[in-house]
């Protein structure tokens, strides 16, 4: 079999391996085909504190300042501060530099249009036409501008926060709050916002070195110490961060992690007890989200995944809220973009206000289980991956915009190639574990016998 | 016209138009695989284009698995000197030196603290091209760039070297023109040690290049203005880099480009005897000065290098070319304008001369010089011209760089320029006038470009 190769190159941004795939060159071509790409103007650029950051933000700035562009460099910090920055300095763009929840070896471009929001896909395209064709805009050394180092972005980021949500409501008892990131980006911004929310904070992974302490990814596996922390302080709530704090997991006061699905149930709850209104989800993301939405009387609309298509989505249908089941939850009114930090932020508000806790607001909602499968799958091959589920469920109602999604009589699933990585996923949920282990075996044995044939 | 040249002395080209950062990332990490990792020192000028040069050249460095370690902006041989202090492996230099203001370049220092050699430079060249770079992973690729002062170092090392209490004890009025490059942050601080009084002028590193970075007349005039103004016992004209010299003369004289080597080697030779070295484009007067001391003078193409090179396997005393540039071994082997200082203000100080009076020891020849801009692509039929011209008419040539015929009252040089699509003549003799035929001469044989 041909080797799967480490460079992925697509509507999500650029990414690879450093030491392969992800050059220099490659990084400095991309940098000036999206400086040729938004014009010569301000771009903010930020990356996560893995290691081979610094590398990666010096061929970035190399291949901006010759395009023309002003540079605005927040250091290391959120993805969604990038996000945040470009829209409060009227930024003709960003470049967020972080391969989020892939391994230390990844790196990747992540490009941030003047909305503050990733490329649309027609966007993207663009973008990749300029690039192919390699024809880039260039500018004399007259016209060259300093790198801006901004400092304060992470300030501004916090007043954000605390200017729409406000402080937690003065009680008897402050939260106790245990928070883990990972080593990543969160570390410099998260302890320092739940102090500002006037919560009390046990820190662990807080050092951003992006020396990976856990498994990068917020799920429950790579969160023992976040739990543990949390029985051990007695902590209301337990928060996990990936490298580039986009996403938030949660862990409940009995230091149970919950899942990520969750974090956009609850965060959802606490926005629709007081502003109602559409809430916008991807294909994968838990149906307890839309029992959540029905018991407000607010319309649940599901986007493409990836967080271009449900901001995207969110636009179309003015949400008051959207997300990913990853944890991602985007929230209009402060910043439009996955943000781990207004996540916190609004689940506080939610476990203040309604003085239940974590684990009694998830017994509100109705059960369901979710199982994820991923095999790894050359991308030529999952188109025959998809038209054999195709024909294997037609008798089933089926979404087609994304992969393909199948509404089952007692569940349903999901199978979809990776947009990050040469993988096909398969997600199922029912009301019961053994069900949606029963639907996620009989597609896993269907996508196999497809790619063994 | 083609605003490219890769060669010995590094790869230079028109920011904007062919200096790309993919070019510059390119070059990083063929150096960074040619010095199989390690240490690298990078430094740069003043020029606007250098923060995209500099941030391409750390990428392409980091890339490749270096450690690199970054002395802003700073003087070429502060660089030099600091790759033995620092134990790197080399250096590079962000810098087209003379060149004007749209151009940049990338200097290859080796671990010596010299400039690649031909045969380097080629090696350096094959690894380019061929494109298959050292690519450090995650787990090895450093994260970091460390800083460090090479200028303070550059300072106690010519502290050092020269005699510093006799130039306090005359304490000197010295004019200095920076050209609002990399000496500016050198130039003043040394002289403010020799105990001179500083009349500074473009000595802010943030203000752009006031004229053309090269010490000649046409950009020295505002020196000598301040030499008159302030009454100073010299002026001192450096380029962008600290390689090169000019000179003012307390009289207000400028000093063709020609004088700095030959008084830094009348001043050398009064001292101790042994070899001068040069390129074989500088003027006669080193060789009249040097038979006067009875010393000897061996003649190098064109290049640093080469000279670098040529001043170790003689053991030469001194060494440099006709464009300002001087190498004083007790410092490094290598141009250094800082150093050129030390030598003449010491001496100065010393015998209590005046530098009108020791300029007026030097020979009186006319050094003319003629570029003709020649199309990349038409350079070599033009050439084969003359070299046509010549083997009709029997006339013997020296081919050590270029074309050097000789004649018992003058001599003509013709070669291609290393830095720009230029072929360069330069002749000369005692008079203007003869000077002048000679160029005339050449021009004649090379014919319409």
């Amino acid at each position: 079999m041909r080797a799967i190769p480490t460079l992925k190159i697509s509507i999500s941004g650029v990414r690879g391996v450093v030491g392969e795939s992800l050059t220099p060159t490659l990084l400095v071509r991309f940098a000036q085909a999206f400086g040729t790409y938004v014009g010569p103007g301000q771009i903010v650029i930020g990356r996560d504190p893995r290691p081979s950051g610094e590398m990666v933000r010096q061929s970035v700035v190399a291949g901006l300042l010759s395009a023309g562009c002003r540079v605005v460099d927040l250091g290391v910090c959120p993805v969604p501060t990038v996000q945040l920055l470009v829209r409060e300095r009227r930024a003709r763009g960003g470049i967020a530099i972080t391969a989020s929840h892939n391994p230390a070896a990844w790196n990747a471009l992540k490009f941030v249009n003047a909305a503050g929001l990733f490329l649309t896909g027609a966007q993207a395209r663009q973008l990749l036409d300029i690039y192919h064709q390699g024809e880039y805009a260039k500018v004399s050394g007259a016209e060259m501008r300093a790198v801006e180092a901004a400092t304060g972005a992470l300030d501004l980021h916090i007043k954000a926060i605390l200017d729409v949500l406000g402080p937690l409501p003065p009680s008897a008892r402050k939260l106790r709050v245990a928070i883990d990131s990972g080593n990543g980006a969160g570390s410099i911004i998260a302890p320092r916002l739940l102090a500002a929310l006037g919560a009390e904070v046990w820190p662990v992974n807080v050092v951003p070195d992006g020396s990976f302490p856990r498994g990068a990814e917020p799920v429950p596996e790579n969160l023992g110490a976040l739990c543990a922390l949390v029985r051990e302080h007695k902590a209301d709530v337990g928060f996990a961060q990936d490298m580039d704090a986009d996403r938030l997991a949660v862990v409940s006061e009995r230091g149970a992690a919950i899942g990520e699905e969750y974090t956009l149930v609850l965060a959802t709850r606490y926005v629709l007890g007081r502003e109602p209104g559409p809430v916008v989800a991807n294909l994968a993301t838990t149906h307890a989200l839309d029992a959540l939405a029905r018991s407000y009387n607010c319309p649940i609309y599901r986007s493409k995944i990836g967080e271009a298509n449900v901001a995207e989505e969110m636009q179309r249908r003015a949400a008051v809220i959207g997300g990913e089941g990853n944890g991602g939850v985007i929230y209009p009114r402060i910043n439009f973009a996955r943000d781990s930090l207004v996540g916190m932020a609004l689940i506080l508000h939610l476990l203040a206000a309604s003085g239940r806790t974590v684990t009694e607001l998830l017994a509100e909602l109705p059960p369901r289980y979710m199982l994820k499968e991923k095999l790894a799958c050359r991308s030529d091959r999952i188109g025959k991956v998809l038209n054999t589920i195709r024909r294997e469920y037609a008798q089933w109602p089926m979404d087609l915009r994304d992969g393909i999604k199948v509404t089952l009589p007692d569940g349903w699933l999901l199978v979809r190639g990776s947009n990050t990585e040469p993988i096909i996923r398969l997600v199922a949920e029912a009301e019961t574990t053994e069900k949606a282990a029963r639907i996620i075996a009989e597609a896993t044995n269907h996508t196999r016998a497809c790619l063994d044939a | 016209m083609n605003s490219i040249k890769i060669g010995i002395s590094g790869v230079r080209g028109v920011v904007g138009e062919t200096f790309t950062p993919e070019l510059v990332v390119g070059f990083a990490q063929a150096f960074g695989t040619y010095l199989d990792a390690g240490r690298v020192l990078i430094c740069r000028d003043t020029r606007s284009s250098g923060p995209m040069v500099h941030a391409a050249v750390v990428a392409g460095l980091l890339a490749a698995g270096c450690e690199v370690v970054d002395l802003g902006i700073c003087p070429t041989p502060s660089l030099q000197l600091a790759v033995r202090w620092l134990a790197a492996e080399g250096g590079i230099s962000i810098t087209a030196g003379h060149n004007p203001e749209p151009w940049n370049a990338l200097k290859f220092v080796r671990a010596d603290g010299l400039y690649l050699n031909a045969t380097q430079a080629d090696e350096l060249l094959d690894i380019f091209h061929q494109a298959e770079f050292a690519k450090a992973t995650w787990a090895r690729i450093k994260t970091e760039v460390a800083q460090a002062d090479a200028i303070a170092h550059h300072l106690d090392t010519l502290v050092r070297a020269f005699d510093a209490p006799a130039v306090r004890a005359r304490r000197p009025r010295v004019a200095v023109d920076c050209c609002n490059s990399s000496c500016a942050l050198l130039a003043p601080r040394w002289l403010a040690e020799l105990g001179c009084e500083v009349l500074a002028v473009n000595d802010d590193p943030t203000a752009g290049f006031p004229h053309a970075p090269e010490p000649r007349r046409e950009t020295m005039a505002q020196l000598r203005a301040l030499v008159r103004a302030g009454h100073a016992d010299i002026g001192f004209a450096h380029d962008a880099d600290g390689e090169r010299l000019g000179l003012v003369t307390e009289t207000g004289e400028i000093l063709p480009a020609e004088a700095t080597l030959a008084l830094a080697a009348e001043i050398t030779l009064r001292r101790t005897s042994g070899t001068v070295v040069t390129n074989v484009s500088t003027s006669g007067a080193i060789d009249v000065i040097a038979a006067r001391h009875g010393a000897s003078v061996v003649r190098t193409p064109v290049g640093q290098a080469f000279i670098s090179e040529a001043m170790i396997e003689t053991r030469a005393v001194v060494g440099g070319e006709g464009s300002g540039g001087v190498i004083v071994p007790r410092v490094q082997l290598t141009h250094d304008s800082a150093a050129t200082v030390g030598l003449l203000l010491e001496h100065l100080a010393q015998t209590g001369a005046r530098v009108s009076e020791l300029a007026a020891t030097l020979p009186r020849l006319v050094l003319l010089k003629r570029d003709v801009a020649v199309a990349p692509n038409r350079i070599y039929s033009v050439l084969q011209r003359l070299y046509d011209a010549l083997a009709r008419e029997q006339v013997a040539y020296d081919q050590t760089d270029g074309i050097k015929i000789s004649w018992p009252d003058g001599w003509l040089h013709v070669r291609v320029s290393n830095t720009e699509s230029l072929i360069r003549i330069i002749s000369e003799a005692a008079t203007e006038t003869r000077a002048r035929e000679l160029l005339d001469w050449a021009r004649d044989r090379l014919g319409k470009g």
